[in-house]
């Protein structure tokens, strides 16, 4: 299994994180001091390390704006981890099990447009950094409140 | 007399095929809607066609990116067929998430290269920006560019917008510089009086407040605003038009027909 995460690539404007950090200030938390979104896609099934590369570049990402990671599942708790964002708190929210995602069922078909014919599963999650000292309460709120609907998705703090 | 044939390619979520019809028959072409599937099925019917048209919308949802899974599929199953005819010379328009379809495939700005070296990003806004908005065709755009299709337009011309990720970013500053001498940028988001707008005239950040662009040699051309959305004076929010009938967007269709009659 492979996760790969798409990044903004330095100089460009991470809107939507922008868009979130001010929406949390509405909640009158004020110690969030920036957020940096990046969309998240777990591929599964018979592709190798080249295959997930190879998606990431051609399908997942843009060239002009962003950069990606791509990492094996074994290897997510290892220093492939980008440093920068160690100091951020993490919310993960993806939809739950059972619930239709629209855009895995793209991804799937855009990987087989790509000329690799081969029986994956897709898992796709939106994953927010949030810089700033907070506790898990405040985060848990920030989760309810903004960036998951509990009915069909659920959410991770790490 | 010579009919001209459009093809308007359409697949899951495009939505603005009909009008982009309309628009075309006004101007007296024949238009046929293709969906993506028909075609691949059968490559070779697309050099039937005089012009090319990818219509707005949303296509397969605008998952991952907007315009990018249409992108790769026309690239990676009909890239050499819409190549050729970019080549050739014949009319290609992409009308917002089809000049992200363009874009992304990389037909523009160089259908030469055919890499992806521009992009079309989220809003600065990051929101759905809805509205009619000022475009600029400067006269020096006007006169010295080889667009095809932007011929006797006004200086100023006003058309509705409707999309989240339209701020076009060229690679870098070389390709802004070589966009600008070859007269390659089109239109550009401006204020009523051609001074430069902001918020929300500009309605996404473009770089150098880019609105539309098309090759050098004019034929391949690409633009956020929906000119098929204004073909008829009936359509502006002022009723404003030219021959107290038609609105501008009708001048930009009639145009690539024209071209392909006379040439």
């Amino acid at each position: 299994m492979f996760e790969i995460e798409i990044f903004k690539k330095k100089g460009f404007k991470n809107s939507h994180g922008e868009h979130v950090l001010s929406d949390i200030f509405e909640l009158a938390i004020k110690d969030i001091t920036k957020v940096e979104y990046s969309p998240l896609y777990l591929i599964d099934g018979d592709i190798n390390l080249s295959e997930a590369k190879m998606t990431a570049v051609e399908l997942l990402s843009d060239k002009i704006t962003e950069s990606y990671a791509v990492r094996r599942y074994s290897d997510l708790n290892s220093k492939t981890v980008n440093l920068q964002m160690l100091s951020a708190s993490v919310i993960e929210v993806c939809y739950k099990k059972g619930v239709t995602d629209t855009v895995v069922e793209s991804v799937m078909k855009a990987v087989k447009d790509l000329g690799i014919d081969k029986d994956i599963k897709v898992r796709a999650a939106r994953k927010y950094y949030l810089f700033g000292t907070v506790s898990k309460t405040v985060l848990n709120i920030i989760a309810t409140k903004l960036l998951a609907n509990t009915l069909v998705q659920e959410y991770k703090i790490k | 007399m010579k009919k001209i044939k459009v093809l308007i390619l359409r697949t899951a979520g495009t939505n603005c095929d009909y009008e982009t019809q309309a628009a075309f028959e006004l101007c007296g072409a024949v238009v046929d809607c293709v969906h993506i599937n028909t075609l691949i099925e059968r490559k070779d019917k697309i050099f039937e066609y005089d012009i090319l048209a990818f219509p707005g919308g949303f296509s397969y949802g605008d998952d991952i990116a907007s315009g990018k899974i249409l992108a790769n599929e026309v690239k990676n199953k009909l890239g050499d067929e819409v190549r050729e005819i970019a080549l050739s010379g014949k009319p290609i328009i992409g009308i917002c998430n089809g000049f992200q379809v363009l874009v992304k495939m990389g037909l523009l700005p160089d259908p030469k290269l055919f890499e992806q070296i521009s992009t079309l990003s989220y809003n600065d806004s990051d929101k759905f920006e809805c509205r009619w908005v000022y475009l600029k065709t400067e006269k020096k755009v006007k006169n010295e560019s080889s667009c095809i299709w932007t011929k006797n337009l006004p200086d100023i011309i006003s058309l509705p917008i409707a999309h989240g990720e339209g701020k076009f970013i060229p690679g870098d500053k070389k390709l802004l510089d070589i966009l600008n001498k070859n007269n390659q940028i089109v239109f550009r988001y401006s204020a009523k009086d051609g001074s430069d707008p902001g918020y929300p005239l500009a309605p996404n950040g473009s770089v150098e407040q880019i609105a539309g662009i098309c090759n050098t040699k004019g034929n391949v051309f690409g633009l956020m605003p929906h000119p098929e959305r204004y073909v008829f004076a009936l359509q502006h929010p002022a009723k404003e038009g030219f021959d107290g009938k038609y609105g501008c967007g009708r001048i930009i269709f009639q145009n690539a027909v024209n071209f392909v009659k006379w040439s």
